[in-house]
């Protein structure tokens, strides 16, 4: 009996141990014949119910078998960004797809980055496009003001982000930890336009209204539906969600007279030593290409195509309609850590 | 005759030349040290470069100085005490009731309150705030939010930590009172009543293992991350993030674990004192305790462990159905998933049992070792386990992703199954720790008097004994290797994906209805193997 279950246990043991084995084995096998053109990775940032199907797509018209990691810069991970930078020494990546400018910005400034001028940018405006190369923005969402019609009427509805501060809505507002996120991109923004003090003040008005702080903007979104709050700061997609699945909520595009509307491009960069370059330079023009504006303006993900001529998405107006936040997305990205520090003392987060 | 001689030789071979015995334990110390410890020391010299290069002190001065670390500190030791307290209080009657008393469908029970600890806790908290939200469930029933001052706080991150963690601290209180030696209790009984048997003997008989598994969650509370961030807790976890997904610093992140790390080593260091060298073990007997007569207290015992079993399991898991709405979400989510789930159990299993073997061979060492370095190996586990997995997975990073063999680890599956080694076996260490001190000495030096060399009575006599605490590590090891998360997602290969990495990619910005189905999936495939595991279990007991 004894002898059976000892048996019994060494013989698992075995073959799990040959499992790994060969586990590791035809991994390394893999990794091998990827040095041949047929293979590549891509880090994705971009929700992955938007970007997977678009891979895929490339994949069955070329071939080529794209390796992606997916990921979101939402608070519950610490994204991508940190593994390219962990990874530097010994790049495991080709290309980075992110969905906002702040993280490709910073990875820039770290070294992380190849620069690359894809021909397929060539329709794409000057203002989304690094004048070096090391980024390129395509498809891009805007930062909107939702709020839930049962609660707010339209003609109450704030137009500025100013308007939070508003001691109306007192205890009704949220916003997304500003330390994360798109939320980071938007308060860097802010303090880039505005210059501190003004900015500084406006986050003091802020907290002293009430904001609630929460966790991500889907979770704003969410708690602007629910009626947990009656006003939000969030991103088109995430209200599009909303929209599709028929809540009680609205978007405005906040400050489209005064400040402009900030937009956020997503930006597609070559990875320095990246293992398979030229399959890397292929993908990106792929991703800058209108058709894939078009896939992503169709997508719930509703994202303005940056390129001219291609149809824009149906909740969301054409990018040429509005006034944009007039921004160098670098200057904004090298306050980021600054800012962070800032509101993290001024929200008490 | 023969034998006695072979084993005097061996007694007496030069002391040169180590034994398959210091052998085997050496190689798992060695190994525990490359996978387990170095990732966190890299991470740790990291911390004390500077970007250009020179050694400097700056990240912990700032540690020091920033006022909010005060608060971070109080909050954190707040929500790691509350939480022990909390499922102490909760689990240890529960563990009596299991052990001793005669309740309706025991079994059943068990295996119903043990189902929170196997939940991811993200899962348990989103439930909370569809119940206890400003919209949510209780205020819709009641018409009136009363509840979410509550939920968005220390004391609901307590309430939903306490609430997911309490079957450790009924498991390890069951596992010890089912061994406390009859004999003493019924001496205790002749001159006393049953109460005071149980307060006086009964419990400080078993206090060791209650002291160790409330110092087990003390460090799970303490290092659990998504039950903060959902319920806005800022604690260390917290801390250490957003040094990591704002700042990009990893020095600075790294820095800002040693209060966690020093919060786990004093409070090793205080149970340690209280119990002594006792604690995660207990006494042996042949027979099981006594039984608890519960007389007029048995519909209270009932009612209480209904109560427990309806906020722990069954509200969770209806609040999450209600708001997945249809089955059919569920059984999509499944369907897409099907290549992560066999790529999640798999790993969990070579994982799982690659823990037990390395646990295995570190929990002997420490469960025979003499010295008095062992209390110390104990801190060590205790810290190990303490780390976030944030600062695990880029440690891993660094230390594997380089040119030639590292490399082809790194770019494999094989770092998933090290991460899960670099986590969880600490863990097991102390479980098999503890189920090795249960086994008389004296037995195994009989074995090895009457000639058979270590392996032998390492096969033959330890491991047999050791069944219950190798099964429990195992599943225990299997059920944290399945769920995790933080360092698997910094390091799974391109194109590997495990069953939490996918579903937490895909819940950002999916409707509520969707992540509920996709936390209802995953609960489904971690529970079914489990049950599976649990039936084959109880019925090779039967047999």
């Amino acid at each position: 009996m004894i002898r059976g279950t000892n048996h019994l246990w060494l013989l698992t043991l075995l073959s799990l141990a040959l499992i790994l084995a060969a586990c590791g084995g035809r991994q390394q096998n893999a990794n091998v014949s990827s040095e041949a053109p047929g293979e590549m990775t891509i880090y994705v940032s971009t929700d992955r119910v938007f970007s997977e199907p678009i891979l895929k797509a490339y994949e069955q018209k070329t071939g080529v078998k794209v390796n992606a990691v997916y990921d979101t810069e939402e608070t519950k991970s610490t994204g991508l960004a940190n593994r390219l930078l962990a990874e530097k020494n010994n790049s495991q990546a080709d290309v980075f797809w992110s969905n906002e400018p702040v993280r490709t910005l910073v990875l820039k400034k770290r070294g992380v980055l190849a620069p690359y001028k894809s021909p397929a940018a060539n329709g794409i405006p000057a203002a989304f496009k690094d004048a070096e190369g090391y980024w390129t923005g395509f498809s891009a969402r805007m930062r909107v003001l939702v709020y839930n019609t049962k609660l707010v009427k339209p003609e109450e509805a704030p137009q500025s982000v100013f308007d939070l501060a508003d001691p109306k809505w007192k205890g009704q507002v949220a916003i997304a930890d500003p330390r994360f996120g798109t939320m980071s991109f938007h308060s860097a923004a802010l303090y880039a336009e505005l210059g501190d003090q003004r900015a500084d003040e406006f986050f003091r008005k802020l907290k002293a209204n009430d904001v609630h702080v929460v966790a991500a903007n889907s979770v704003v979104l969410d708690m602007v539906a629910r009626g947990e709050a009656k006003i939000g700061l969030t991103d088109t997609d995430d209200v599009n969600v909303a929209l599709e699945d028929k809540q009680p909520v609205a978007m405005i595009f906040p400050d489209r007279n005064g400040l402009g509307v900030p937009i956020m491009p997503n930006m597609v960069s070559l990875i320095a030593g990246a293992p398979h370059a030229e399959a890397a330079k292929k993908l990106i023009d792929y991703l800058l290409s209108p058709d894939v504006e078009r896939l992503l303006a169709q997508s719930e993900a509703v994202q303005v195509p940056l390129h001219e001529g291609v149809e824009p998405p149906k909740n969301i107006p054409a990018i040429n309609s509005f006034k944009p936040m007039t921004l160098d997305y670098g200057k904004a990205a090298d306050r980021v850590e600054d800012v962070t520090r800032r509101l993290q003392s001024i929200l008490g987060l | 005759m023969g034998a006695a001689i072979n084993n005097t030789a061996i007694l007496r071979r030069t002391p040169f030349l180590p034994s398959v015995r210091t052998l085997t334990i050496g190689i798992a110390a060695i190994l525990f040290v490359m996978l387990c410890a170095l990732p966190t020391i890299y991470m740790f010299v990291v911390s004390f470069i500077n970007a250009d290069g020179s050694f400097s002190f700056a990240n912990y001065r700032l540690l020091l100085t920033e006022s909010r670390q005060r608060e971070l500190l109080l909050t954190s030791i707040q929500l790691g005490t509350g939480t022990a307290v909390l499922a102490t209080a909760i689990g240890v009657p529960l563990g009596m009731l299991l052990a001793r008393a005669d309740l309706p469908a025991k079994r059943f029970l068990r295996v119903a309150l043990i189902v929170p600890l196997v939940l991811p806790s993200y899962m348990l908290a989103l439930a909370w705030i569809y119940v206890g939200g400003s919209a949510g469930l209780a205020a819709q029933l009641i018409g009136r939010d009363l509840l979410s001052r509550w939920t968005y706080s220390l004391t609901g991150a307590i309430l939903v930590l306490g609430l997911s963690l309490y079957p450790l601290s009924m498991l390890a209180t069951e596992a010890a009172a089912r061994r406390v030696e009859a004999s003493l209790e019924e001496a205790a009984l002749l001159v006393a009543g049953p109460r005071r048997t149980m307060w006086s003997i009964t419990l400080p008989l078993i206090a060791p293992s209650i002291a160790g598994a409330a110092l087990l969650t003390f460090v799970l509370a303490l290092s659990e991350f998504s039950v903060p961030a959902v319920l806005r807790v800022g604690v260390f976890t917290t801390e250490v993030f957003t040094a990591f997904a704002a700042l990009y610093d990893f020095g600075a992140a790294t820095a800002r674990a040693t209060p966690m790390l020093a919060l786990a080593l004093i409070a090793g260091v205080v149970v340690n004192l209280v119990v002594g060298d006792r604690w995660l073990t207990s006494l042996r007997s042949t027979r099981t305790g006594l039984p608890l007569p519960l007389g007029s207290w048995r519909a209270f015992a009932i009612a209480g462990s209904a109560i427990v079993l309806a906020f722990a399991v069954v509200l969770p898991l209806v609040v999450l159905a209600l708001e997945a709405g249809r089955l059919s979400r569920i059984t999509t989510a499944l369907s897409a998933s099907l290549q992560a789930i066999t790529n999640s159990l798999l790993l969990a299993v070579i994982g799982a049992t690659l823990i037990l073997v390395l646990g295995l061979a570190l929990g002997y060492g420490r469960g025979r070792a003499r010295t008095r370095l062992k209390e110390l190996v104990d801190l060590g586990f205790i810290i190990v386990f303490a780390v976030p997995s944030t600062v695990v997975g880029v440690g891993l990073i660094g230390l594997w992703n380089r040119s030639g063999w590292p490399g082809h680890v790194y770019s494999s599956a094989a770092i998933i199954v090290i991460a899960y080694l670099a986590r969880f076996v600490p863990v097991a260490a102390l479980i098999l720790a503890a189920s090795v001190r249960q086994i008389p000495k004296s037995f195994e030096e009989s074995a090895e008097l009457s000639g058979a060399s270590w392996l032998r009575v390492f096969f033959r006599i330890v491991l047999p004994q050791m069944k219950t605490g190798l099964a429990a590590a195992w599943v225990v090891a299997f059920i944290f290797a399945f769920g995790e998360l933080g360092a698997t997602v910094l390091v799974a290969p391109p194109g590997e994906s495990t069953l939490p990495v996918r579903v937490y990619t895909l819940i950002a910005n999916t409707r509520s209805s969707e992540v509920a189905a996709l936390a209802l999936m995953q609960a489904l495939v971690i529970l079914i193997p489990l049950a599976l595991l649990g039936t084959l279990a109880s019925n090779g007991g039967k047999r």
